[in-house]
């Protein structure tokens, strides 16, 4: 078990070259809910997700992973630390620019698909471009279908969430999460609502759009499977966040079954 | 409706229209529950209006009718300190009693006709003999009030033709006489009949009856030519009054200022005439005010909970549109702008409704108590477009005002704390 620590900057232009950018980093990131009775959840985490890169994230429950997920995205604010994306501290920014950095750079995919019940498939792809524009273009909507048609929703496109299963509804939150071509996207527990079968078809998807996008994704999960598919894997354990090997975390998993 | 969004909608707001408007077509129960609850105050106030000011104006219209609405007279003389007269150095008694009734005459009255018909907003203008007289056939004199008068004239004035029972008003010839079915009864006269009028000062003549009306309230005055009353009470070709009907009722004051300030008279408006009749109106006026207010505010107190319901139940959806970069005034105005839908459509359908049932109501008749009489409304209400748009525009202010507070509510949430 490596913990992500402190780099010099020489070792950073070494390991910095030849090596895509860096689209999220954190830097002593801190988080405790204030309340009757105070949760220290995040005790000063550090790391660095690039382009291109599928980061799993694993913890038991309760461990501060959706915490953690939530700070990357500027739904909520750390308590210490900073988060940087894409180059820039989001601490810095008020709240309109926080919202046209949510709709510009991050893309979100939660454990419910939460798409708008009013609107149609299609509508629902195109709301963070409507959103941000009033409405979509001619080119935002047909690149939107082309990427619906991708995840197998062509014949879906304007039909209600309610028309539609788990796994089509998720599959069209992901088409929304990557509607506005943000540089992360971030999934917590993408498929805990579905079934196997759907969740593997979800993922893979994400895999799909993850690699040919280069977008980064840093998705939660509880599927040990779905971990092992990822490109790195960090555990949050302790308040601290923790970059485990595959290896390890096949270990960790093997230990726990009896 | 996305070609009518684009077409009207700057596009900068085309978002929060179009998800406004899908919360409203896909709301259901609420959106009907918030549309009645506009539509009912809607409907409330344009009932009240309607019926209040609808009964005012009949009650008016009842009462100015009937009577001039502004009075033209010789100023009363005022009431001389005792020292004065007693002193005896200024004025004898002799000389009072000589001018009194002097100073009632109206000499130059078709100057001041003349003056008050170049006058904005007056009707007619009528010079008048009015005295009081005995009346008889045989023995039983009985006293009644006489108006000299071109019938033309006058009738504008008091309306006396289409009071009658039997025989003519207009065409009155100078030996003819009309007086009114209470007066005929005592004297057991019918149209046709002669009867004797004698004046104050002695002068005395027979009259034909040309016409018997009635007003259905008490007695009224028997109606003479003017060359008839002017001789009659011995005015000559002087008159003592001059009577002038307006066509807008409540300018009567500045009108009665006017002439005041152009003629040596007195002119008394019917308002200082009746003014406890004009302080009820106040009131009435102020009621429906006041009911209307509290049913606009009972309906905005409606909408406010129902939207803010409506606000609590879409929570994870404002948190999955904040995720997604919508600003807090982008939130602020979907709900602000539901309101509004809900405001025109509710105040559109109780514009509908409510002159539909005034309408309705317009059109029952009060059951005819006295013969000859044609049937009034039984509900005097009048459809007035100005309170029909001031009830609309209250209405959707009122429910934008409630909307306010739900959608700051919905504005202010924090998508992490909805969507766990
Ligand atoms: N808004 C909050 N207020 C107080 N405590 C919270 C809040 N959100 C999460 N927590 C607590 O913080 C810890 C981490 O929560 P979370 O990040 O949701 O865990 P995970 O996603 O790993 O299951 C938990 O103990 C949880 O009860
Ligand atoms: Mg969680």
């Amino acid at each position: 078990m490596t913990s992500a620590s402190f780099i010099t900057s020489d070792e950073e232009t070494r390991m910095n070259k030849g090596l895509p950018p860096v689209v999220v980093e954190t830097r002593s990131l801190r988080k405790t809910y204030f309340g009757k009775i105070d949760v220290p959840v995040l005790f000063g985490v550090d790391f660095r997700i690039r382009k291109e890169e599928f980061v799993a994230i694993v913890g038991q429950s309760g461990s501060g992973k959706s915490t953690l997920l939530n700070l990357l995205g500027a739904l909520d604010t750390p308590t210490g630390g900073t988060v940087i994306i894409n180059g820039v501290d989001i601490s810095t920014l008020d709240e309109d620019e926080l919202a046209y950095f949510r709709s510009d750079q991050v893309g979100f995919i939660f454990q419910f698909h939460y798409l708008l019940d009013e609107f149609s498939c299609l509508e629902n792809a195109l709301l963070p471009i409507t959103i941000r524009h009033g409405d979509a273009s001619e080119e935002d909507q047909a690149r939107v279908i082309e990427l619906l048609r991708r995840v197998g929703l062509g014949s879906r496109i304007h039909h209600r969430p309610e028309e539609m299963s788990g796994g089509e509804n998720q599959r069209c939150a992901i088409v929304r999460a990557l509607a506005n071509a943000p540089k992360i996207v971030l999934a917590d527990e993408p498929t805990g609502n579905l079934d196997s079968r759907s969740g593997q078809e979800v993922f893979r998807l994400m895999r799909e759009m993850n690699r040919e996008s280069g977008v980064a994704f840093v998705m939660i999960t509880h599927d040990d499977r779905l971990a092992q598919a990822a490109d790195r894997i960090l555990l949050i354990e302790d308040g601290l966040v923790h970059e485990i090997s595959k290896e390890e975390h096949r270990k960790r998993v093997a230990s726990l079954v009896p | 409706m996305n070609v009518l969004l684009r077409t009207f909608v700057p596009r900068r707001f085309r978002f929060e229209t179009q998800l406004a408007l899908r919360h409203l077509l896909s709301g259901g129960g609420q959106t009907v529950l918030t549309v009645s609850a506009v539509a009912a105050g809607v409907i409330i106030v344009i009932f009240i209006t309607s019926l209040i000011f609808g009964l005012q104006d009949r009650l008016t219209e009842l009462l100015t009718d009937a009577i001039p609405h502004v009075t033209i007279t010789v100023e009363e003389p005022e009431p001389r300190p005792l020292a004065r007269i007693t002193d005896g150095s200024e004025l004898s008694s002799s000389r009072i009693e000589q001018q009194a009734p002097q100073l009632k005459f109206i000499d130059n009255w078709p100057h001041v006709v003349e003056t008050v018909r170049a006058l904005p907003n007056v009707r007619a203008v009528a010079p008048v003999v009015s005295g009081q007289a005995f009346v008889s056939k045989g023995a039983n004199p009985i006293g009644t009030a006489v108006v000299g008068a071109d019938p033309d004239l006058q009738n504008v004035i008091t309306p006396v033709t289409k009071d009658l029972i039997s025989g003519k008003y207009l065409g009155l010839r100078s030996d003819e006489i009309v007086i009114d079915a209470e007066l005929a009864e005592d004297l057991d006269v019918t149209t046709g009949e002669r009867i004797r009028v004698t004046s104050g000062t002695n002068a005395s003549d027979s009259f034909t009856v040309a016409g018997i009306y009635s007003r259905g309230q008490g007695r009224g005055s028997a109606y003479v030519t003017l060359r008839t009353g002017q001789s009659l009470f011995g005015y000559g070709t002087s008159v003592n009054v001059v009577y002038v009907k307006l066509i807008n009722i409540y300018e009567a004051d500045s009108v009665a200022d006017r002439i005041m300030a152009l003629l040596p008279y007195e002119a008394k408006s019917w308002t200082r005439e009746f003014p406890q009749f004009l302080s009820s109106l106040q009131v009435q006026t102020a009621s429906a005010y006041l009911i209307s207010a509290f049913s606009l505010i009972a309906s905005g107190f409606a909408i406010a909970a129902v939207l803010i319901v409506s606000v609590l139940q879409k929570s994870k959806q404002i948190g999955i549109l904040k995720s997604m970069g919508t600003r807090r005034r982008q939130i602020l105005r979907v709900f602000i702008l539901e309101g509004l839908g809900v405001a025109i459509v509710g105040s559109l359908l109780g514009l509908v409704v409510g002159v539909t049932i005034v309408l309705l109501l317009s059109l029952f008749d009060q059951p005819v108590t006295r013969i000859g009489q044609t049937p009034e409304q039984l509900f005097p209400v009048r459809i007035l477009p100005f309170y029909l748009g001031l009830a609309m525009i209250a209405a959707i202010i009122s429910t934008v005002v409630a909307a306010v507070l739900p959608a700051r509510r919905a504005a202010k949430m924090n998508p992490v704390d909805v969507m766990r």
